[in-house]
């Protein structure tokens, strides 16, 4: 029973694993660069979220998501629109991954210099112990809502992306960023609203891992590394592949942390590797 | 009304330069061919009208306003649609879709996506295809609707019959006579001398990024043309 209980949070933290990386499978699809400070801005979203709470103290932290979302947003259409979109259309693709490793390692101290290298925590009081009978399962009403939540904004992005005009528009600038000039569409702006979206899921996503896990400015990294697992486990280009190598790695952990309590997260990051070397293409090759 | 007006046009992709002094004309309602063998220039022509080319010299007015220095986004807006060479359709897109894009800069016409799929009915029947799934022409049919969607003053088609059947081209072709019709001007860009001449008011002829020839298309004799094509 312990082990179908284990599973079911390992699915549902999975969720949260998808999350993690489908800001970064967004940009590598739209335009080709891998924001290596992606993780950094996760982390980022988790510290704005811990002074938010310092500012109103009242307020729940999963209810302040939403500003934090916000200002996420507003940070990636800046760090696009002043930084990335400068180097975006060289054919070199070592410029961008430079550009943004930079990006990282800057904010990475000047988390250091503001808040200091202490481990901190987003608490969400009750909710995080509580958990619901399900089946004669206990599941965790935290991960149940964050499954929840990871599968409503998956969703959302699928559809905003093949449903509306402006998904159309994002389509197409990925495909051939010179034709769509002809119609009227500046790349440079697509791109600077898709960098937004991106990190304003990363901030979803980072917000609720803190509330899990504690972080500190040096997490970003293992942020990183997560969310690149999740993109290439799923298969690059596929949206609902990150969901699905978000649960398998969230799976993975959860069980091998039961078999092995001093794993950490050794057993999700050996599922990769075996997952990439029988696989290298994703485990769930879908053609979107 | 001279629609488009082409002075002593220069183009360089960095160092290289393309064209030289390049001058066209072309008056509202006519249809123009521009003819040359690959490498001629013809593309760069065409993509210097529509802003895609980075250093440019000279002038272009295009409805008496000078578009020369301005960026695509802008050009695009004006009513100039350009049907690119390999068609260029956004694969990620289907085919419906990619005639939407086309929608995005539209000018008040007669051109919707009902009178795209009457112009051309068989993408209508795969309008939730991919447009990897269609043949070349169908592919075809796809990128000159999409560029029709804007309803532009002036359609540039960059080698339409490229990779085609004779019977599918004879197709494209006569959909140009309904574009014609609907009040568009064209210019037809084509290595395929006897078809774009055939279908064509007045014809340029260019050679390593010069014009070698120009006059009306019934004029010209094939030996004359020749000349100019080859240079020889």
């Amino acid at each position: 029973m312990i082990w179908v209980e284990t599973i079911i949070n390992g699915i549902l933290y999975g969720g949260l694993y998808g999350l993690l990386g489908v800001g970064l499978a967004l940009i590598v699809g739209v335009m080709r660069v891998v924001n290596l400070s992606h993780g950094e801005f996760i982390v980022l979203s988790a510290f704005i979220g811990v002074s938010l709470v310092g500012v109103f103290p009242g307020v729940h932290p999963l209810v302040l998501v939403l500003p934090v979302a916000v200002i996420a947003f507003g940070l990636g259409v800046a760090l696009q629109a002043v930084l990335i979109n400068r180097v975006v259309t060289r054919p070199d693709p070592f410029a961008a991954i430079l550009l943004t490793f930079g990006v990282a390692v800057v904010m990475r101290n000047l988390m250091v210099e503001i808040y200091g290298a202490d481990l901190r925590h987003l608490q969400a009081g009750q909710l995080a112990q509580a958990s619901t009978g399900i089946g004669g399962l206990h599941v965790g009403v935290l991960p149940l809502s964050i499954l929840a939540l990871s599968v409503i904004l998956f969703t959302g992005l699928q559809l905003l992306l093949t449903r509306t005009r402006f998904g159309r528009i994002v389509r197409a600038t990925a495909d051939h960023r010179d034709v769509v000039r002809l119609m009227g569409v500046n790349p440079g702006r697509v791109y600077n609203l898709a960098m937004g979206l991106s990190l304003a899921l990363a901030s979803v996503a980072g917000m609720l891992l803190a509330i899990r896990a504690s972080f500190s400015p040096y997490s970003g990294v293992e942020r990183l590394l997560v969310a690149f697992e999740v993109v290439v486990l799923g298969g690059l280009g596929t949206f609902w592949g990150a969901m699905l190598g978000g649960i398998t790695l969230g799976v993975a952990e959860l069980v091998g942390l039961r078999l092995d309590p001093n794993a950490g997260p050794l057993y999700a990051h050996l599922l990769f590797l075996v997952g990439v070397l029988l696989r290298p293409n994703g485990l769930f090759r879908v053609r979107t | 009304m001279t629609l488009l007006e082409v002075q002593a046009l220069d183009a360089f992709y960095g160092d290289f330069q393309a064209l030289f002094g390049v001058s066209v004309r072309v008056e509202a309602g006519e249809t123009v061919a521009l003819i040359g063998a690959n490498g001629a220039g013809k593309t760069t022509f065409l993509k210097s009208l529509v802003g895609l080319i980075d250093r440019r010299r000279g002038e272009i007015r295009f409805a008496g306003e000078p578009i020369a220095g301005e960026p695509a986004e802008r050009i695009s807006r004006l009513g100039l649609s350009l049907v690119p060479e390999g068609r260029l359709l956004f694969p990620s897109l289907n085919v419906e879709e990619n005639l939407l894009m086309g929608a995005l800069n539209r000018r008040p016409g007669t051109w919707n996506l009902a009178r795209v799929y009457e112009l051309f009915p068989v993408l209508r029947e795969r309008r939730r295809q991919s447009p990897n799934a269609l043949s070349g022409g169908q592919q075809h049919m796809v990128a000159i609707g999409r560029a029709l969607m804007s309803n532009p003053k002036l359609l540039l088609c960059d080698e339409i019959s490229l990779g085609l059947a004779p019977l599918v081209v004879d197709q494209i072709y006569a959909s140009l006579g309904r574009i014609r019709a609907e009040g568009a001007s064209i210019v037809l860009v084509e290595q395929d001398v006897k078809r774009a001449a055939g279908a064509a008011d007045r014809v340029y002829c260019l050679l390593k990024g010069r014009i070698t020839l120009h006059g009306q298309a019934r004029g010209i004799g094939l030996e004359q043309l020749s000349r100019a094509y080859f240079g020889t």
